[in-house]
C-alpha cells in the first residue's frame, strides 16, 4: 500500500484497466465474447463464463448502470434543467422532464444578483493562495523532518501529526477567536485571505504524506548533491521536488479541493459579503432567491469542481485512496 | 548539538548549520501550527474553565460552563441525534460502498464511467449539494414527492417532521459521500492477491464464501480504518442541520456541532460552546487515537517487504 | 448605595431632558437639529468614532444617502470625525455581530435589535450612557421602548425603530380567493376561514405561514401568546409562565389550521427570509409580522409593494414590541460616547435628517408614509414633527397600514422576555415546530415540557 502514493490511479497489481479491451474490440460482437477474465477477482472465471454466469452479469451490469446514473446523474440533470424552468414550472405536478425551453435566463440573473463572478473569484483566491502557501510551508517542513533531522525533529513531528487526532471542527471556536486576534501580534485577520491560507498549510496530513514520500528518496542521490556542495535549499528544489512530483500532485488537489469545498471555517472567518466564497455567499443568500436563480447558482457554483475533476480525475483518486488509508 | 560533542570541530560546525538549516525550513510550519492547531487545542480547554466576555479580564468558574451546557434542554438530543446519525451514517455510508465495491470490481465494462460517476457529488461543494436536496425535499414542488405522486404513493413529509427528518439528512450525507468509500474499496478489492481466490476455489468455497473469507480478511485493515475515520467524520455533522433544519423539528436534528455553533453565535456564551468542544474532543480523540494506532501498525506490517 | 445614586442622577436627566424639548416647542423647529448636534467640544481635538449599520453597497441609493448623511454629520460636527463605517445586511447579522462582540470590536455606535439588547446589559458588553443623556436633545420625547435599554435605573442605548407585531396579508390573494381586501380578519376564528378559503385556490397555496424553528418560531410564539394576553414569563423574570390557556391557545389555534382545515401547507420555515420568500412568493395569504417588513418584501425580496398590506394582530390584547436601537461600545471614552450619542441622533432621531428625511426618501421613489418608526410620545413636539412630515410627504396608500394603525392603538408593548430570549426562543421552537409537523402533537404536555426546561434556564443565571 505504500506504492500507492507513487503511482497514483493505479493500485499496485492492478493490471491496466480490464474495461478497455473488450470495448476496443468492437461492439456488433459483445454478447458472444467471453467476458474478460485476465484479472481474478471473488467470482470464478468459469461461473462468469458460462451460460447463466453471462446472463447474470449482463443483468448486474445494467442494473448498476441504470441504477447509478439514476442516483448519481440525473439529480444533476435535474438541477442543470431545473434552472431552466420558472418559478410556475417548479411548482408544476407533474414535473416535466425537459424545460419548456432552453434558457439561460436564471443563470444570468444569478450571476448577477448573487455577484457570483466575485465569490468565484473570492474562492478562486483562497483556493490557490492556500495551494502556494502549503507546497511551500508544509513541503520545506516535510524535507526538514525527513533528511535534515534536527534535533526534536520527531517531537516536533510528533505535536503535528498529533493534530490529526483532533479534527478542525472541535476546534473551530477557539481558532476562530485566535484569528480573530492573533496572539502576541494582535493581527485581526478576519475577512482577509490569510484566515484561509495560513490555517490550510497546518495540515498534520499533508507533512505525514510528504514526509513518507521524502523517506523513500534514496539518501545517496541527496549526499552526491550535497558533496557537490550544493546548498539544502538547492537540494530541495532540483532534487526532491522534481523525484517528488506525484505527491506534490496529489497534496496540490487535496489542498484545492478542500479549500473550495469547505464550509465551517469560510462561514466563520469571511463574514463580510465582498470576501464570501462560492458557498458561504450562495448559502447565507438561498432564502432570498426565487427557486429557479438559487439553482442557477448551485450549478455554477458546481461547475468549476467539476472541471477539476474531469481534468486531474487520476490525480484525484490517487489523493483519495492515499488519504482513505492514511487519513 | 549535544550529541556531537567531543568529535571534530567541522562536523560539529556541520551539525548546528544543519539545525539551522532545518529549523529555518521548518519556522513557516511551526508557526502556522502554532497559531492555528495547537494554541486553539490548549486555549478550548482553557476557555471551557472560564466565563468571559471579552471586555472584562476571564473569570475562573470551574466546571461551570459544563453543568450550563449538560443542562442544556438539547444537550441530551444533540448527542442522541449525533450519535444515531453516525449510526445511520455507517450503515448507509460504510455498508453500501463495500458492497458497491464488491460489486464493481466484478464489472468488466464500464467501470470508469461508473468510478467517475459515483465520484461525481463528492466533488460538489457539500453546500450546493445540501442544497440541491433542500429543493428535492420540498414538500410540494419537490422531485422526491414527485416520484412518489408519480408511482402513487403517498408523500413523505422528510425534513418536515421529527420521524424523517434526520434519516433525511442522512441520504444527503451518504449521496454525498458514498463516491469516496466506494472507490477506496475498490483500490483495496484489487489489492487482494488472485491466488487466494483460486486457492478458496480450489478448497469448494461458494462465492459468499470466498467473500467472507478471502476478501474481507484482506481487507480488513481498510475496513476497520475506514470505519473509524467515518465515525471521526460522521460525529462533526454540522453543515446539514445549519442549513436544512435548524436542528428541528422538534430537536430531532440538532447536533453537538450545531449546539456548539448555538452556544457561541446565538447565545453569546463562547464558555458554552467551547465546554461541548471539549466534550467532543474528548469522544473523538479515542477513536482518532485507535486510528492512529491501528494505521501503526499498518505501517509495520509493511516495513519488511 | 451607588445604585440608587444612579438612578436619582438619571431621573434628574431625564427631567432636564424634558424640560429641553419643551423648551424646544417654543423655539424655532427647523433651526433645532443643528443647535442640537451643536460644537460643545468646539475647538478640541477631534473624537473619532466608529460606526455600523451602513447600507450594503448593493443597495446604491440607499448608500449614497447614507454617505451624504455621514458627511454632513462631520461638516456640523467639526470635532468629530467617524473613522470606520461598517456595512452588513441585515444590521444584526448574527455571525458577523457576535464576531465582533467576541472579540470586543464592535464599533464605538453599534446596532442592537430588540432581542439582544437584555443580554447585551446583562453581559456588561454596552456602555452605560445615563450621566450623558443630555446629549441627545429630544430623549424626553420618546415613548415607552426607551424601557428596553434600561436596567437597574441605568440607560444603555437609545431606540430608534418601533413597533408592534401585525397580521401581514396579501391583498391580491385575497381578492383572488374572493375575500374582501379591505376587511382583514379581525379574529382567529376569520384568520381560520381566510385561510381556508387561500389554501383552497389549489396546490401550494397556503391560507397561513408561520415559523417552527431556528429561534424563529419561539419568537412568533411570544408575539402570540402577547396577543392573547399572555406571557412567556413571570414579570420577576424568574420563571416559565406561558404553560396557561393562552400559551395553550396559540398552540390550538395553529393545530386546527395546520392540520383539521390544512390551510399552512407543509413546508418548514425556519429563517426569518424563509417566511418573507414564501409571502413575496405570491401563493402565502398571511402571516405575522411588523409594519415595516413590507419595504423590505419589496426591496429585497421582488414583491409588489401595493399588494400587501398590514392588519392589526387578531383579538390582541398586547404587542411584542419589535424595534431596534443603538448602544455603545463599553471601551469608549466619555468624549466619544458623547460623539455616538450626537451620531445616534442625528441619524435617526431628527426630524428631516437620515432616516427621517421624508423628502429625499419620496424623491427618489421610496415608499414613504408608513406608520413606523413609532417612537415618540403622543403629541411631544418631535413627534407630532416626524407624523406631519410623515404624512406630507406620503406615497404609500395608507390602506395598506390604516387597519394596523387603527387595531393597534392604545395597546401595550411588551419588550422581549428577558436577557435569555434567544435561550427561551431555542426552547419554545420545540413545541411550535411540534404543532406544525406532528398531527398527533400533544399541546399540554409540550408546553409543561418547554416550561420545565425554561424554569431551569432561568434557575440557573439566577
Amino acid at each position: 500500500m505504500t506504492e500507492l502514493t507513487t503511482a497514483p490511479g493505479r493500485p499496485p497489481g492492478a493490471p491496466a484497466d480490464p474495461g478497455r479491451r473488450p470495448r476496443k474490440q468492437g461492439r456488433a460482437s459483445r454478447p458472444r465474447r467471453p467476458i474478460p477474465t485476465e484479472f481474478r477477482t471473488a467470482v470464478s472465471p468459469h461461473q462468469l463464463n458460462s451460460r447463466r454466469g453471462r446472463t447474470v452479469y449482463w443483468t448486474v451490469l445494467v442494473t448498476v448502470v441504470t441504477g447509478f446514473t439514476a442516483v448519481f446523474v440525473f439529480p444533476l440533470y435535474w438541477m442543470v434543467t431545473g434552472a431552466m424552468k420558472s418559478t410556475e414550472d417548479l411548482l408544476r405536478i407533474p414535473p416535466s422532464l425537459l424545460p419548456p425551453r432552453f434558457t439561460l435566463e436564471a443563470y444570468l440573473e444569478a450571476w448577477e444578483l448573487l455577484d457570483l463572478g466575485l465569490l468565484l473569484g473570492n474562492t478562486a483566491l483562497y483556493a490557490g493562495g492556500a495551494w502556494l502557501f502549503t507546497l511551500a510551508i508544509d513541503v520545506t517542513a516535510a524535507y526538514a523532518l525527513s533528511k535534515l533531522r534536527p534535533v526534536l525533529g520527531r517531537l516536533v513531528l510528533g505535536l503535528m501529526l498529533a493534530t490529526l487526532m483532533i479534527p478542525p471542527m472541535v476546534i473551530m471556536l477557539p481558532a476562530y477567536l485566535t484569528v480573530k486576534d492573533l496572539p502576541i501580534l494582535g493581527w485581526d485577520l478576519l475577512n482577509t485571505p490569510w484566515a484561509i491560507w495560513l490555517p490550510a498549510a497546518a495540515n498534520g496530513f499533508n507533512i505525514f504524506l510528504l514526509k513518507r514520500f521524502f523517506d523513500s528518496i534514496p539518501g545517496e542521490l541527496l549526499e552526491a548533491a550535497e558533496i557537490d556542495g550544493a546548498s539544502p535549499g538547492r537540494i530541495l528544489w532540483s532534487i526532491v521536488m522534481p523525484v517528488s512530483r506525484p505527491i506534490l500532485g496529489v497534496v496540490s488537489i487535496l489542498t484545492v479541493v478542500n479549500v473550495w469545498r469547505d464550509f465551517v471555517w469560510p462561514l466563520l472567518v469571511l463574514p463580510d459579503n465582498e470576501k464570501m466564497s462560492v458557498s458561504i455567499g450562495i448559502a447565507s443568500l438561498s432564502a432570498q432567491m426565487p427557486q429557479n436563480v438559487l439553482i442557477a447558482s448551485l450549478v455554477i457554483a458546481s461547475i468549476p469542481t467539476i472541471v477539476v475533476f474531469f481534468v486531474f480525475q487520476r490525480q484525484i483518486m490517487a489523493g483519495l485512496t492515499a488519504g482513505g488509508l492514511k487519513g | 548539538m549535544r550529541g556531537a560533542r567531543g568529535r571534530p570541530p567541522t562536523r560539529r560546525r556541520r551539525d548546528v548549520k544543519r539545525n539551522l538549516t532545518a529549523y529555518g525550513f521548518l519556522c513557516g510550519a511551526l508557526i502556522c501550527f502554532a497559531f492555528f492547531s495547537w494554541y486553539p487545542m490548549v486555549w478550548e480547554v482553557v476557555l471551557s474553565f472560564q466565563r468571559t466576555n471579552f471586555v472584562d479580564p476571564p473569570v475562573w468558574v470551574g466546571l461551570e460552563n459544563f453543568v450550563t451546557v449538560f443542562e442544556d434542554a438539547a444537550f441530551g438530543p444533540a448527542w442522541k441525534n449525533t450519535a444515531l446519525f453516525t449510526l445511520l451514517a455507517l450503515v448507509c455510508g460504510y455498508g453500501i460502498p463495500f458492497v458497491v465495491a464488491i460489486v464493481l470490481n466484478e464489472l468488466r465494462h464500464a467501470r470508469a464511467y461508473l468510478r467517475f460517476v459515483v465520484y461525481l457529488p463528492v466533488m460538489l461543494p457539500p453546500a450546493v449539494g445540501v442544497l440541491l436536496f433542500q429543493w428535492f425535499y420540498d414538500p410540494e414542488a419537490g422531485l422526491f414527492n414527485q416520484i412518489l405522486g408519480f408511482l402513487h404513493l403517498p408523500p413523505l413529509d422528510w425534513l418536515n417532521s421529527s420521524d424523517t427528518a434526520l434519516i433525511s439528512l442522512v441520504v444527503v450525507s451518504t449521496w454525498m459521500n458514498l463516491g469516496s468509500g466506494t472507490l477506496i474499496y475498490l483500490a483495496a478489492l484489487q489489492t487482494v492477491p488472485s491466488e487466494l481466490y483460486e486457492a478458496a476455489e480450489l478448497d469448494g468455497a461458494g462465492l459468499l464464501k470466498r467473500i467472507r473469507h478471502v476478501t474481507i480478511p484482506q481487507t480488513r485493515l481498510i475496513l476497520l480504518v475506514m470505519l473509524l475515520l467515518q465515525i471521526v467524520a460522521t460525529m462533526q455533522v454540522f453543515i446539514e442541520p445549519y442549513l436544512l433544519t435548524g436542528g428541528g423539528p422538534e430537536n430531532s436534528t440538532v447536533s453537538v456541532v450545531y449546539l456548539m455553533y448555538q452556544y457561541a453565535f446565538n447565545f453569546g456564551n463562547v464558555n458554552g460552546g467551547n465546554a461541548l468542544g471539549v466534550m467532543l474532543m474528548l469522544v473523538l480523540m479515542v477513536f482518532s487515537a485507535l486510528y492512529l494506532r491501528l494505521s501503526r501498525d499498518d505501517t509495520k506490517e509493511e516495513a519488511p517487504r | 448605595m451607588r445604585r440608587s445614586g444612579y438612578r436619582e442622577t438619571m431621573g434628574a436627566l431625564l427631567v432636564a431632558g424634558l424640560g429641553l424639548s419643551a423648551a424646544a416647542c417654543g423655539s424655532d423647529e427647523s433651526a433645532r437639529p443643528t443647535q442640537g448636534t451643536g460644537a460643545t467640544a468646539a475647538g478640541n481635538a477631534p473624537v473619532s468614532i466608529s460606526i455600523n449599520c451602513v447600507p450594503p453597497k448593493t443597495n446604491k441609493a440607499e448608500r449614497q444617502n447614507f454617505e451624504d448623511d455621514m458627511a454632513e454629520f462631520q461638516k456640523l460636527n467639526p470635532d468629530i470625525k467617524i473613522e470606520k463605517a461598517s456595512d452588513a445586511f441585515p444590521c444584526y447579522e448574527p455571525r458577523t455581530f457576535e464576531a465582533k462582540l467576541a472579540g470586543g470590536r464592535l464599533e464605538t455606535v453599534f446596532y442592537a435589535n430588540f432581542p439582544n439588547v437584555g443580554r447585551l446589559m446583562e453581559s456588561g458588553q454596552a456602555a452605560d450612557i445615563t450621566p450623558y443623556l443630555d446629549t441627545v436633545k429630544t430623549y424626553g420625547d420618546l415613548n415607552g421602548s426607551t424601557e428596553i435599554f434600561k436596567k437597574d435605573g441605568k440607560v444603555y442605548g437609545v431606540p430608534t425603530d418601533g413597533y408592534g407585531m401585525g397580521l401581514v396579508y396579501n391583498r391580491k390573494l385575497f381578492t383572488q380567493a374572493g375575500l374582501d381586501p379591505n376587511n382583514p380578519p379581525r379574529t382567529w376564528a376569520e384568520v381560520q376561514a381566510a385561510a381556508k378559503r387561500i389554501a383552497a385556490l389549489g396546490p401550494g397555496y397556503v391560507g397561513f405561514g408561520e415559523y417552527s424553528g431556528g429561534n424563529t418560531g419561539g419568537w412568533h410564539f411570544t408575539a402570540s401568546i402577547y396577543g392573547h394576553g399572555g406571557d412567556v414569563i413571570t414579570p420577576d423574570g424568574r420563571k416559565a409562565a406561558f404553560n396557561t390557556p393562552e400559551g395553550r391557545a396559540v398552540l390550538e389555534n395553529l393545530k386546527q389550521m395546520r392540520w383539521a382545515d390544512d390551510s399552512m401547507g407543509s413546508r418548514l420555515f425556519i429563517k426569518w427570509e424563509d417566511l418573507m420568500k414564501a409571502m413575496a412568493g405570491g401563493r402565502m395569504g398571511m402571516m405575522l409580522g411588523a409594519p415595516d417588513v413590507l419595504v423590505p418584501l419589496r426591496n429585497d425580496f421582488q414583491a409588489r409593494f401595493e399588494d400587501y398590506a398590514v392588519a392589526a394582530q387578531p383579538e390582541a390584547k398586547a404587542l411584542l414590541n419589535g424595534g431596534k436601537g443603538f448602544m455603545i461600545n463599553p471601551k469608549a471614552t466619555p468624549e466619544q460616547i458623547r460623539a455616538g450619542l450626537k451620531w445616534i441622533e442625528f441619524q435617526y432621531l431628527t426630524p428631516g435628517k437620515g432616516q427621517l428625511d421624508y423628502e429625499r426618501a419620496r424623491s427618489q421613489d421610496y415608499p414613504v408614509g408608513q406608520p413606523y418608526p413609532d417612537l415618540w410620545k403622543a403629541g411631544s413636539a418631535t413627534g407630532t414633527q416626524v407624523l406631519d412630515a410623515r404624512k406630507q410627504h406620503a406615497t404609500v396608500d395608507p390602506a395598506q397600514y390604516a387597519q394596523w394603525v387603527e387595531g393597534s392603538k392604545g395597546l401595550p408593548a411588551k419588550p422581549e422576555p428577558g436577557p435569555y430570549a434567544q435561550e427561551i426562543y431555542a426552547i419554545l421552537d420545540t413545541p411550535m415546530s411540534a404543532v406544525l409537523t406532528r398531527k398527533g402533537a400533544d399541546v399540554e404536555r409540550l408546553l409543561a415540557d418547554a416550561e420545565a426546561k425554561v424554569d431551569a434556564l432561568l434557575a440557573k443565571k439566577g
